[in-house]
C-alpha cells in the first residue's frame, strides 16, 4: 500500500490553475524528488498535502486514510512533517528550545521533550549549537535547525521544501549527506522539492516533474534528465530545437 | 510533582535575576512596616494588583504575541459578580471569588473562541470593540447599579469571611500572596508545553501549525488563563475598595494600562510585567498627586506619556530588553 496517495488534485487561485489534475503515489521508504520551473505548482502541491490549502478537487490519502482538507497540525499528528523554504523561528529561544517545540508534539512532559530534542540535535550534529540563539547562526545551520524541528515531531513522511536554497556548493553537499544519514537512521520517507539539481539528482529514487500546474513526467533521475518535455519546460523550446539540430539528442 | 518542582525552581535563571527576585520578596514583606503612610500603602497595593493583571496578560500578550486589549472586561466581570453576590445575597468573598473567576474565564473562552479567528491588528480592534460594548451594557444595566456602580455593605467588625479588615496590611499581604502564586505559575508555564507553544505561535503561526500545534486552541487556552488572573485581580479589587462602577473596572483605559505596563517592562519575559508596574504605577500616582495637588492638571499625563514614548522608541522589548542588551545576550 502506498504511504501517500494524491488522486486527481486540483487547486485554483482565481483564474490560475496552480495544480491541475495531479496524481501521484509514494511508497514507504522511498525518496521522491519534485521539480519544475518557477510557478510550476510545487509549493501549492506541498501546501495542499500538508493542509495550508484546501484542494478544490481530488483526494489525498495518507496510510490509507483520507486526509483531504485536514489542518496542518492534524496532518502533522498523522505523521507528515515539513520544513520551510524560509525559516522564521523565534530569536528569543535557543536552538534546543526551538527543537523542543517540535518534540512537544508527541509529549506533554518537558523532560521527555528535552531528551527527544537532544537526540535529534545529536543526529544532525548540532549539539554544539544547542544553546545558541537562532540569529547567531549561519543560514546553513538555521536550515538544519528547521530540519531538526520537523524531525522532532516524529514524522513518517518528511516533506522538504527547498532545503538547499541559499546554500553554497559545499554546504549543499553536506546537506545531501545529512539527508542520507537521516533517511537511513530514521526509517523515513522523503518528499523533496528543489531547484538545485545537485540535491535532487543524487538522492531521489524517482522524480516527478511539474510544469504549469500539470505533471509532465515521472521516472528515474537519469531518464528525467534526458526527457525532452522536461528540458523544454526548463530551458525553452528553442534550446531543444537547437540541440536537435546539432544532433545531440 | 515535577510541575511543583518546575514552579519552585528558578535555577535556570542567572544569579542576578534570582537575587533581584529575593530582594523583591523581602521588599514586599517588610514594606508595610517601613512605610506606614496611607498613600504609600495604597500605591503599593495597587502595584500588586497590577502585577497580577500584568503577569496574566503577559501570557497571551507577551508569550503568545496577541495584542488583546480587553482585560478590563474580565476584571469587571469578576468584580461585578463578587460585588453583586454580596450586595444582593450577602455571599462571602471566599464563595463568590471562585464564581467570579469562573465567570471571567467562561467569558474569555467564548470570546476567545470566536475572536481568535482574527489575526494581528484585527484581533486587537475586535477586543477593544467588545470591551466597549460590555462597558456600555454595564453602564445602562440598572440591576447591577448602572452608572452609579455598586457599594458593598460594610460589616461592623473586621470579618475574614468577607475580607474586610481595619488595616491595609492584611490586604497588602493577601495581594502579595496572589502575586507570588502568579509568579510561580508563570515560572512553571514558561518551561511547559504551553509556554513553548505560545512562543512558537508568536514567531510564526504557520510554522507552529506545521509542528503539530493547534494554534487556535492554544491561544484560546492562554486567553482563558489570562482571564483567570484578571478575575482574581477583579475580585480582590472589589474587596479592597468596597466600591466598583463601570468606569473603574470596565474601562478601556484599564485594559490599555495593563497592556502598556507589560510592554514597557518587557513583554514575553518573566519579570517584564513586574518591572513595568513598578515604574508606571508609582509614577502615575505620585505625579498625579504631586502636580494635581498644585493645581497643575494634565502635566503628569504629559510626563508620563513622554516616558512611555521614550522607552518604547528606544527599545521595543521594553526595559527588560535594555537589561538583556546590557548583559550582551543579543
Amino acid at each position: 500500500m502506498a504511504l501517500l496517495e494524491v488522486i486527481d488534485l486540483t487547486k485554483d487561485f482565481g483564474g490560475v490553475a496552480a495544480n491541475n489534475h495531479i496524481s501521484l503515489e509514494i511508497k514507504k521508504g522511498e525518496i521522491i524528488g519534485l521539480i519544475g520551473p518557477n510557478g510550476a505548482g510545487k509549493t501549492t502541491l506541498f501546501n495542499c498535502v500538508v493542509g495550508y490549502h484546501r484542494p478544490d478537487q481530488g483526494t489525498i490519502r495518507f496510510k490509507g486514510k483520507d486526509i483531504t482538507g485536514l489542518k496542518p497540525f492534524q496532518t502533522n499528528r498523522e505523521g507528515i512533517g515539513r520544513t520551510f523554504q524560509i525559516m522564521s523561528i523565534s530569536g528569543d529561544l535557543t536552538v534546543l528550545e526551538n527543537v523542543m517545540i517540535g518534540s512537544f508534539c508527541r509529549t506533554s512532559d518537558s523532560q521527555t521533550a528535552r531528551q527527544g530534542a537532544s537526540e535529534v540535535l545529536n543526529l544532525l550534529e548540532l549539539e554544539k549549537d544547542a544553546n545558541a540563539y537562532l540569529t547567531e547562526l549561519t543560514v546553513a545551520t538555521q536550515k538544519r535547525v528547521g530540519l531538526a524541528m520537523a524531525l522532532a515531531t516524529g514524522p513518517e513522511l518528511l516533506m522538504l521544501d527547498e532545503v538547499a536554497a541559499g546554500l553554497n556548493p559545499k554546504e549543499t553537499e553536506e546537506m545531501v549527506a545529512l539527508l542520507h544519514t537521516i533517511y537511513k537512521t530514521k526509517d523515513l520517507t522523503l518528499f523533496v522539492t528543489e531547484h538545485v539539481m545537485e540535491v535532487v539528482m543524487p538522492i531521489s529514487q524517482r522524480i516527478i516533474v511539474l510544469d504549469g500546474g500539470q505533471k509532465i513526467a515521472e521516472g528515474r533521475p537519469q531518464d528525467i534528465a534526458n526527457n525532452e518535455r522536461v528540458i523544454k519546460a526548463y530551458l525553452g523550446e528553442k534550446y531543444v530545437k537547437g540541440r536537435k539540430d546539432r544532433g545531440s539528442i | 510533582m515535577r510541575t511543583l518542582k518546575d514552579a519552585l525552581s528558578f535555577g535556570d535563571l542567572p544569579v542576578y535575576e534570582r537575587i533581584g527576585f529575593i530582594l523583591f520578596i523581602i521588599f514586599c514583606l517588610i514594606f508595610p512596616w517601613i512605610l506606614k503612610g496611607g498613600f504609600a500603602q495604597a500605591v503599593m497595593i495597587q502595584f500588586l494588583i497590577f502585577c497580577l493583571y500584568g503577569l496574566g496578560w503577559n501570557l497571551i500578550g507577551g508569550y503568545g504575541g496577541q495584542v488583546a486589549l480587553g482585560q478590563a472586561k474580565n476584571v469587571g466581570m469578576s468584580a461585578y459578580t463578587v460585588a453583586l453576590l454580596m450586595v444582593r445575597w450577602d455571599i462571602p468573598f471566599w464563595v463568590s471569588t471562585p464564581l467570579g473567576v469562573v465567570v471571567a474565564t467562561v467569558e474569555s473562552f467564548v470570546l476567545g473562541y470566536f475572536l481568535f479567528r482574527l489575526r494581528g491588528h484585527y484581533f486587537a480592534i475586535a477586543t477593544i470593540a467588545v470591551s466597549l460594548v460590555w462597558q456600555q451594557l454595564f453602564i445602562n444595566w440598572d440591576f447591577i447599579g448602572g452608572a452609579r456602580g455598586l457599594e458593598l455593605p460594610l460589616k461592623e467588625t473586621p470579618n475574614f469571611l468577607y475580607m474586610q479588615f481595619d488595616s491595609p496590611i492584611y490586604y497588602h499581604y493577601f495581594a502579595f500572596l496572589l502575586v507570588m502564586a502568579a509568579i510561580l505559575y508563570m515560572n512553571w508555564c514558561r518551561k511547559s508545553k504551553l509556554g513553548y507553544q505560545l512562543r512558537a505561535i508568536t514567531s510564526s503561526e504557520d510554522l507552529a501549525e506545521s509542528l503539530g500545534i493547534n494554534a487556535h486552541w492554544v491561544k484560546v487556552k492562554a486567553y482563558c488563563i489570562t482571564g483567570v488572573f484578571a478575575g482574581m485581580g477583579g475580585a480582590f479589587y472589589t474587596m479592597y475598595y468596597n466600591y466598583i462602577d463601570p468606569f473603574s473596572v470596565m474601562h478601556l483605559e484599564l485594559s490599555i494600562m495593563i497592556a502598556l505596563m507589560t510592554m514597557i517592562g518587557g513583554a514575553g519575559s518573566m519579570w517584564g510585567p513586574i518591572i513595568g508596574a513598578m515604574i508606571l504605577i508609582p509614577l502615575d500616582r505620585y505625579l498625579g498627586a504631586w502636580l494635581g495637588g498644585r493645581g497643575i492638571i494634565g502635566v503628569d499625563f504629559m510626563i508620563y506619556s513622554m516616558m512611555v514614548m521614550v522607552i518604547s522608541a528606544y527599545e521595543p522589548k521594553g526595559i527588560w530588553g535594555i537589561v538583556e542588551k546590557a548583559r550582551g545576550k543579543r
